[in-house]
């Protein structure tokens, strides 16, 4: 079953600056009240990287990792399906998914995957 | 304010030191500075520890009131300072603003670091936690991986090949080899780690486009400084020994940048690198060609080369080439990081920005040898980079005229 994206982005009621993560202030007008957004649609690839090696917790050989821009501008970190990053290149499409990125504690953490789209 | 001058400056060597504790290192290199400062039994008014793991590796906190005691400081005032891997840094800043304001006459500051004491796993999840516990963190980005997507947006952005940052490996562990405080004290050959097919089983991908190379080593090590207000060096040294005259810190800066890369509006752009520097420059009255000689902190080869450029060494896009051309080299138009840098000399994190400082300090004095002295040196930069560029601190430093 596909699970909704649980990313909440901030945009600043004054100027509109998107924020993501939370800020107490907005970090370009210092505006402090924010509107919730929810990040639309797919996702532009704006770098990569295949991390071979891994912190403490995480038991594989190596992790691909990422930064895209979702179609309403919010920018957020996440894991990438791929099995190499010939499969890469900054600016493709991706398709975002909410999934279990680790395991802590014997508990599925969830967060951002993107999966390149042909 | 007061001028502040560095009258000790010592280390000792960086690498795996199973033998000794982190209380250990940080007691020896501080000795050691006391020592070169020729204070004899002279106590310090305050000493300032720059250490970023103590609490998670060590499982200790309180490490400076602990050094003050083991070293016969007592009654000295005392802090650790934890600001990431720019902590050193820190802890020369909060030393040199202690002296310069008046408040203190003479100081000890501190940095040291033991983290070879538990798994690479384990190192690289203590570093990784100071990315953004939520957007970060939690998806196993780690420093190399931070350093590995800002590396993919300097090459698209700016040319930078991989063949110039093999140069940056190679110019810093062969100053390495003939450093006898340097953890890695191996040179390399192009071959070896760039264009031969055994390369990739030397040098393998660590986090893309970075290679093993290009990242520092995981160390153990400490180093110290003894400043003092530069009016007192004549009354408060026991001996004053003329081949080690005192080194003027000219100028400092630092500058904070946002938590995430993606929070930049151009993530190639390190403004915390560029302010630090600026106010530093401006603080000694002096300019990037003044320099000449620096130690920029290159936990991965990519850092130094943009860190050339930030500072004004060089044109954005034009530090690549640079290196390529041999221009930063012992000799070249701007010799940086004649120590091995973080990359050979290595990256004890709470250790470098103390130990850059005291490097600068050997320059300065000239006291080194002629395969690493970089003649008539008369100014010094540093720049020390806490997180992936949100926290970054300058020091110019000078030799005073005398």
């Amino acid at each position: 079953m596909k699970k909704e994206i649980l990313i909440t982005a901030y945009k600043c009621k004054k100027c509109g600056k998107i924020h993501y993560p939370f800020h107490d202030r907005c970090l370009n007008c210092k505006g402090r009240e924010f509107e919730q957004i929810k990040p639309k649609g797919n996702a532009k690839l704006l770098t990569y990287t295949a991390i071979f090696n891994l912190p403490w917790g995480f038991d594989q050989r190596f992790l691909i990792i990422g930064v895209a821009e979702f179609e309403n501008n919010i920018k957020a970190m996440g894991q990438i399906k791929a099995d190499s990053v010939d499969q890469l290149k900054v600016g493709m499409k991706v398709k975002p998914s909410w999934e279990p990125i680790r395991v802590q504690y014997g508990q599925d953490v969830y967060g951002l995957k993107f999966e390149p789209m042909k | 304010m007061r001028d502040v001058a560095v009258i000790g400056a010592e280390m000792i060597p960086f690498g795996r030191r199973d033998e000794d504790s982190l209380m250990d290192m940080l007691a020896f290199a501080g000795l050691k500075a006391l020592d070169d400062a020729g204070l004899g039994d002279k106590s310090v008014d305050a000493v300032y520890v720059g250490n970023m793991g103590g609490g998670i590796i060590q499982h200790q906190t309180a490490i400076a009131s602990s050094l003050v005691d083991r070293l016969s400081l007592l009654p000295a005032a005392a802090e650790t300072v934890e600001n990431g891997p720019a902590s050193g840094g820190s802890a020369v800043k909060n030393g040199l603003l202690a002296v310069a304001s008046g408040y203190y006459d003479l100081v000890l500051v501190v940095g040291g670091e033991k983290m070879r004491e538990v798994t690479g796993w384990r190192a690289t999840d203590f570093v990784a936690t100071m990315t953004h516990p939520q957007v970060e963190y939690p998806y196993g980005i780690t420093l190399p991986g931070m350093a590995g997507m800002f590396t993919r947006l300097y090459m698209e952005k700016y040319g930078v090949t991989r063949e110039q940052l093999v140069t940056v490996s190679i110019k810093n562990q062969e100053m390495g080899a003939l450093n006898p405080y340097a953890h890695v004290e191996m040179t390399l050959s192009r071959e070896g780690i760039f264009d031969s097919p055994h390369s990739i089983v030397n040098n393998p991908v660590m986090a893309d486009p970075l290679h093993l190379y290009d990242a520092c080593p995981v160390s153990d090590g400490a180093a110290a400084i003894v400043i003092c207000s530069l009016d007192m060096v004549k009354s408060v040294r026991k001996t004053a020994d003329p081949t080690k005259p005192p080194i003027l810190i000219a100028g400092f800066g630092q500058a904070t940048d946002t938590q995430t890369l993606q929070e930049r509006d151009d993530p190639t752009d390190l403004k915390a690198v560029t302010l630090a520097a600026q106010k530093a420059f401006e603080m000694a009255k002096l300019k990037p060609s003044d320099i000449q000689v620096a130690e920029l902190h290159d936990a991965f080869t990519i850092l130094e080369i943009a860190e050339s450029e930030h500072v004004g060494f060089f044109k954005k896009g034009e530090g690549g080439k640079a290196a390529a051309a041999g221009k930063t080299r012992l000799g070249g138009q701007i010799p940086i990081n004649v120590s091995g840098g973080l990359k050979a000399r290595g990256h004890p994190v709470g250790a470098t920005g103390v130990a850059q400082v005291v490097d600068i300090v050997f320059q300065l004095r000239h006291q080194l040898p002629r395969n690493r002295q970089v003649q008539k040196a008369e100014n010094g930069l540093t720049v020390n980079f806490g997180g992936f560029g949100n926290n970054v601190l300058a020091f110019v430093l000078r030799r005073v005229q005398s």
